[in-house]
């Protein structure tokens, strides 16, 4: 055995385990997921039942609509915040934006649970706010609770933190020699920004967006806390497809079609990402 | 053929355990040692508060009841809900692949896992209970609803209606009058999404099944779902009376749901367990003045109890510690830790704070077990009353 096959079948024996273990983890239950959706409950033939209910049944089509509304809110808001929020932190240089420098990836440390439940305290109709409304007199019902909005506000707390650390490192690794000279030869802040800034760190807002895409099209804690009845988020409603009426097959469809949902976005940030390639070149 | 071969694990599983005890022991096939006969290994499952009241009894048993000088008991504990193999299932692997003389000496069990346990193995699989090697039985009335021979029940839970007192001075009696409480004031009543938890499940199951003949309770039977029509008309005209929060009708999720809507006076009324009632009113988390009352026809209850499979150990140490649950300072601790509904009489007994408890009846608990129809159920409303939106 030479030298170079030798080196090449100690660099597979060393992968071999991550590989058996991904295997085993990832490829073989979605394998198994694809197959089951395809699966006839009753015959265990093939079918394309499981499917079609999603596409056909009313309340189904409202649960799929509400999750990408709740979803895509999610993103424009997240990312909107987010973005001010890093220019704030990039540009600006005060003791204020320092602390908030330090402090504001605190979220992302707490529990999900924890953190739902503490907006729960503060949002319901007789929470916080509304303990705070009645000492002057009155009686403010958010109404937020069971709603697509209070779930988007939780949304904003799970994700802006996120959002902004993505775009931060973007904005971070552009130099201040290039903002400094565009100054010099006499461009104002806001053509700074719209033609230097801007295209700089659109590919740093496109894969936040896509990752905070992603992370909620599945999410599950906040809509099973602070979520109406109906229509319900695509996570509550693979959760009952599963669990509370036990439709295996209907539960692995629902899968595949949240998985198609997220590869949208999967493939925005694989083109982004190769796009970057290119102008490197 | 999926359930045969999870079973198929199982019992695999089973068998590994107890050939591996066995090594470990060095016991042999034709009988228990003596040092064996003074161990009574017992077995719970349930949720944290069951494992809080096993370890406090057993500790009590071992320390101060009259038999801690014949028997020390041991406490195996199987939290729910965690994924791992369930108590029915090792006892069901345990019995096919007939073992004898396990580690089951006694074992906790009500509710759906008891109808689990004897449609896998049978009741023949038990012990039948000889009352008279447990002298406190006698002070127990109830009966279980599923192989009450060879069960001992040693505390009942039951669905309570929950009210606010300061708001509502006269509970509803019976199942209309709340029907007709909830819409003179609407938004003011709430039950938890079926299939989140019992206190909404028997609600909901309680309205369609009061119009269906008393058989229907405990039956699977498909034929009955064909009569559920009247009943889902009823929840649905009920629909608009119930509880809203930005304009919207809502269902809390989860019995703790329907609670905290209680507690912060978003609602005056919802259908509670009585444990969870009482011990989170004795906690300081619900306030004083959130009060239960019962209603007829009654929701649904149950009795816990403990059996001792043939397959065990030691029988008479089994008998021994189920007759140390039925003493009062036992049943005292089981009101007191847990909020359960003693099966004997509380005159013996400090009830303070839990004074709601000895007025339930424990002989007027209504059992349900539907088995899959609750599966159908659950869906059902999902679809035809939680989407009315």
């Amino acid at each position: 055995m030479n030298k170079e096959t030798k080196r090449k079948l100690i660099a597979y024996l060393l992968v071999l385990p991550a590989f058996l273990t991904v295997m085993a983890v990832v490829a073989i239950p979605i394998f198994t997921a694809l197959k089951t959706s395809f699966t006839d409950p009753d015959t265990g033939g093939f079918t394309l039942s499981n499917y079609g209910y999603f596409f056909t049944t009313p309340n189904e089509l409202k649960n799929l609509g509400f999750t990408l509304y709740v979803v895509v809110v999610t993103v424009v808001l997240a990312i909107i915040i987010a973005y001010l929020l890093a220019l704030y932190l990039r540009f600006i240089k005060s003791p204020i934006s320092r602390a908030i420098g330090s402090l504001y990836l605190l979220p992302r440390f707490i529990p999900s649970l924890v953190a739902v439940y503490a907006m729960i305290t503060i949002i319901r109709d007789s929470g916080l706010l509304n303990r705070i409304s009645q000492l002057f007199g009155g009686d403010f019902k958010p109404g937020l609770m069971y709603q697509a909005s209070g779930m988007i506000l939780m949304n904003m707390w799970f994700n802006v933190p996120f959002a902004a650390l993505m775009i931060t490192a973007g904005l971070g690794a552009i130099p201040d020699s290039m903002i400094e000279s565009a100054r010099d030869v006499g461009a104002s802040k806001l053509q700074v920004f719209r033609s230097i800034i801007l295209p700089l760190s659109f590919k740093d807002v496109v894969i936040a967006s896509t990752f905070v895409f992603m992370s909620n099209v599945g999410s599950f804690t906040t809509p099973y806390l602070m979520g109406g009845n109906f229509p319900k988020m695509l996570g509550i409603s693979l959760f009952d497809q599963f669990n509370k009426y036990l439709r295996y097959e209907r539960a692995a469809a629902l899968s595949v079609i949240m998985f198609l949902i997220c590869s949208v976005s999967a493939g925005v940030y694989i083109y982004t990402n190769l796009k970057e390639k290119e102008w490197e070149k | 053929m999926k359930k045969s071969r999870i079973f198929a694990g199982f019992m695999a599983a089973a068998m590994m355990v107890t050939a591996l005890t066995g090594c470990g022991g060095g016991k042999k096939d034709d009988g228990v040692s003596a040092e064996r006969l003074k161990t009574v290994k017992v077995w719970a499952t349930g949720s944290d508060n069951v494992r809080q009241i096993f370890e406090s009894m057993v500790k009590d048993f071992n320390e101060n009841s009259d038999y801690k000088d014949q028997y020390q008991a041991e406490l195996n504990f199987m939290l729910s809900g965690t994924g791992a193999q369930t108590l029915p299932d090792m006892l069901a692997a345990a019995y096919k692949a007939n073992q004898t003389n396990t580690d089951y000496d006694v074992i906790d069990m009500g509710g759906d896992d008891l109808s689990k346990i004897i449609d896998l193995i049978g009741e023949d699989a038990f012990v039948k209970i000889d009352t008279s090697k447990i002298p406190n039985s006698s002070k127990v009335s109830a009966k279980s609803a599923v192989a009450a021979d060879y069960c001992q029940p040693y505390r009942g839970t039951t669905v309570v209606l929950a009210y606010n007192s300061k708001n509502v001075s006269e509970p509803p009696k019976t199942m209309e009058e709340l029907f007709q409480w909830a819409k003179d004031h609407p938004g003011r009543f709430a039950y938890n999404t079926p299939g989140t938890g019992g206190a909404g499940d028997s609600f909901a199951r309680t309205t369609v099944y009061n119009d269906l003949p008393e058989e229907a309770m405990t039956s699977a039977d498909q034929k009955w779902t064909e009569q559920w029509d009247a009943g889902f008309a009823k929840l649905a005209e009920l629909h608009p009376s119930i509880y809203q929060s930005g304009g919207k009708i809502v269902y809390p999720n989860k019995n703790q749901g329907a609670l905290d809507l209680l507690s912060n006076g978003e609602i005056d009324m919802c259908p509670m367990w009585a444990d969870m009632l009482l011990s989170q009113r004795a906690a300081g988390t619900v306030p004083d003045y959130i009060k239960m009352s019962t209603i007829e026809p009654s929701f649904t209850g149950s009795v816990q109890s403990m059996m001792i499979p043939a397959f065990g150990s030691n029988v008479d140490g089994a008998y021994a510690f189920m007759d140390y649950m039925l003493t009062d300072s036992t049943q005292e601790m089981l009101v007191k830790q847990m909020a359960a509904i003693p099966l004997i009489d509380t005159s013996g007994m400090d009830m303070t704070g839990y004074e709601d408890l000895a007025q339930l009846d424990v002989s007027k608990f209504r059992i349900m077990s539907i088995g899959e129809l609750g599966t159908a159920f659950n869906e059902r409303w999902d679809n035809e009353i939680g989407a009315i939106g």
